[in-house]
């Protein structure tokens, strides 16, 4: 199985990545679970026509106890996808964090994986690793692999070599490892040589290099990715090419 | 209120279930929690803390620690206690705090064990769920961790969830294991009490399981599973369900299948209301309903039991005012004495302490009903 955290710093757009690689992993044909780990629980919203789901925390906040289904908590999006979205508690309030361990605990009661039996699933984590919540998606059992997104603005990078030593730290946990970097371009003058070298630094690899598009925020307008906009575009190849290496590598590890 | 207790006691809680689940198997359980006081998890609810010595600790987490994420301090000081104890596996478990800060014990198991070359398992507890939910992951990962594949042995049985919680150290353990001699049964491993980790290596080995409390279902299941083991739920309660139980223990021999006869053999409803625990609830209101002919009702108090031994008219309810409520209908109540407070005066009362309720309070009154007339010994005649 296929299974990813996709990290970067805020705005970065981590979301537009993962979403889009979740759309490009369906429209391949695989059965894609997308879980939001953000309070902000806007991960999803362009794999649902702009209509959000439920958020976990929210369902948990409304019914003061927890749901039974897990149709109760999630939404079929575009191309068969399952969406979850953690939330978060009350803003000023409680523990994200913890928020998101409990969400994790609470999928597992419902043996989300078992029922849906997916091929893929995408965990889009929040900015930073910012506490033990936020390594959740990382931990045994969870994702193996890490994407980082970065654009070639210093503040990315350095949140992109802060998330890679966070990681790296757990290596004696049997934690995922980092698998590469997304290069997300944001139009910064020698990008392409700040990201590689920095990927080069730490001897990562860039898997995807994303272009600067006007038709990303035009879809997103319309609630949707650009996989599901126009899959003929030079934008969504990149992301379908990144699902086909992920694809290609999960059949190496499983034959 | 929902789910709160203004009355009565509570049920001991996860950590204590794990504590009691592994007391005796040469291990070292730690509790990542803060002060060094063991009273709270073992010294209350444990009959054996005071001549059985077992390795159980506090790991003394601060708010400093808890805040920065310090496992590193819990994993060395766990190595050094291995050093220098020697335990044959280390459970780690938590706590509340480190519930809230999202501890990972699985990682933190891994890396210790990795450290130490100890068998380390991590057990799902925050302190906030009952004995049966500790007690059923620790015996699970014990079976997880520890069971070999071994040829079966025809006539041995594994008896599943025995924990002085449930059953106290009132003789009742060896009631059991005579029963299944007497039955013509060979006792394979008695998970709790009276037991090393020899018998949770062997598990593989029996051919029945025969879950006498809430607290071995999962691991019935895990090794059935595993190794194809049918298992049988009921606690050996009483003469005829004891008569009973023998002759689905061979059943599920023979054929392999589950059974449930402390739901089949029961009439249902009632003006008889036995309170607790649900298996060993549901034994004892099927005793009952064989010897009287009438319907006894279950009122399952934990919240956390096995729920699929409750019958039509039966109903799990942990929470004070609504137990309260159900009760309003019975004529007799069997339950631990610290249910009384919120019983109607007018319902005869028979008094059946639970260790893991009243803890120690009511402990020489717990009464060995394994394979026994429970009508004399509960003082039930001409009560019901």
């Amino acid at each position: 199985m296929i299974k990813v955290a996709i990290y970067g710093k805020g705005g970065i757009g981590k979301s537009t990545c993962t979403a889009n690689l979740s759309a490009a992993l369906a429209s391949l044909g695989k059965r894609v679970i997308q879980i939001g780990c953000d309070p902000k629980a806007d991960s999803t919203i362009n794999l649902l026509g702009g209509e959000p789901v439920t958020p976990v925390m929210n369902y948990l906040r409304e019914h003061d106890e927890e749901p039974t289904l897990v149709e109760q908590i999630s939404r079929i999006g575009y191309g068969g996808v399952l969406c979850i979205e953690t939330g978060g508690p009350t803003p000023g309030l409680g523990c994200a964090g913890r928020g998101i361990v409990s969400t994790f605990s609470l999928l597992e009661e419902l043996k989300l994986f078992e029922k849906f039996k997916p091929d893929a699933v995408l965990y889009d984590v929040l900015g930073d690793v910012v506490c033990g919540g936020f390594a959740a998606p990382i931990r045994e059992g969870y994702a193996s692999k890490v994407l980082i997104v970065t654009s070639g603005e210093k503040m990315a990078l350095y949140a992109a070599n802060n998330i890679n030593s966070a990681v790296k730290n757990f290596q004696d946990r049997s934690y995922a490892s980092v698998r590469g970097i997304i290069m997300n371009r944001r139009a910064v003058e020698g990008e392409e040589e700040k990201v590689r070298a920095f990927a080069d630094k730490n001897g990562l690899e860039v898997v995807a290099d994303i272009p600067r598009s006007n038709d990303i925020i035009k879809y997103e307008d319309m609630g949707k990715t650009v996989i599901e906009g126009d899959s003929s575009l030079e934008v969504s190849k990149r992301f379908l090419s990144l699902a086909q290496l992920l694809i290609d590598e999960d059949k190496e590890v499983c034959p | 209120m929902n789910c709160t207790a203004r009355i009565i006691s509570i049920y001991a809680a996860d950590v204590s279930g794990v504590c009691s689940a592994l007391y005796e198997y040469g291990g070292m359980t730690v509790i990542h929690d803060a002060s060094g006081c063991n009273s709270t998890y073992t010294t209350h609810d444990e009959p054996r803390w005071y001549d059985t010595e077992s390795m159980v600790y506090i790991s003394a987490l601060t708010e400093n620690d808890a805040v920065m994420g310090n496992d590193e301090k819990l994993i060395t000081d766990l190595c050094d206690a291995a050093e220098k104890l020697h335990p044959r596996f280390i459970a780690v478990c938590g706590s509340p705090m480190p519930a809230m800060t999202g501890v990972d014990f699985e990682a933190i198991a891994y890396d210790t064990e990795n450290r130490t070359g100890i068998p380390v398992i991590a057990v799902d507890t925050n302190g906030m769920h009952s004995y049966i939910k500790g007690a059923g992951a620790a015996f699970m990962k014990l079976a997880e961790r520890f069971s070999k594949p071994h040829d079966r042995l025809r006539g041995t049985i594994n008896l599943l969830g025995v924990t002085p919680l449930d059953f106290s150290l009132n003789g009742s353990v060896e009631s059991m294991k005579k029963w299944l001699a007497d039955c013509g049964f060979t006792v394979n491993a008695c998970l709790g009490t009276d037991t090393s980790l020899d018998e949770a290596e062997r598990l593989s080995q029996a051919e029945v399981s025969l879950v006498v409390s809430s607290c071995g279902m999962k691991t019935a299941e895990y090794l059935q599973r595993k190794y194809g083991i049918p298992y049988v739920v009921g606690a050996p309660v009483g003469e005829r369900f004891s008569r009973i139980l023998a002759d689905s223990l061979r059943a599920a021999a023979e054929s392999g299948e589950n059974s449930l006869p402390c739901l089949s053999e029961r009439a249902c409803g009632g003006e008889v209301a036995v309170v607790g625990e649900s298996i060993i609830s549901a034994s004892l209101a099927c005793e009952l309903s064989l010897e009287t002919g009438r319907g006894v009702r279950v009122l399952e108090s934990v919240g956390e039991s096995e729920m699929s031994v409750l019958a039509e008219g039966d109903i799990s309810v942990d929470d004070e005012d609504m137990l309260q409520h159900e009760l309003k209908g019975a004529k007799v109540i069997i339950a631990d004495p610290l249910f009384i407070p919120i019983c109607s005066a007018d319902a005869e009362f028979v008094r059946l302490p639970h260790e893991a309720f009243s803890g120690r309070c009511f402990s020489k009154e717990i009464p060995d009903l394994i394979n026994t007339d429970v009508i004399r010994k509960l003082g039930l005649r001409g009560k019901i």
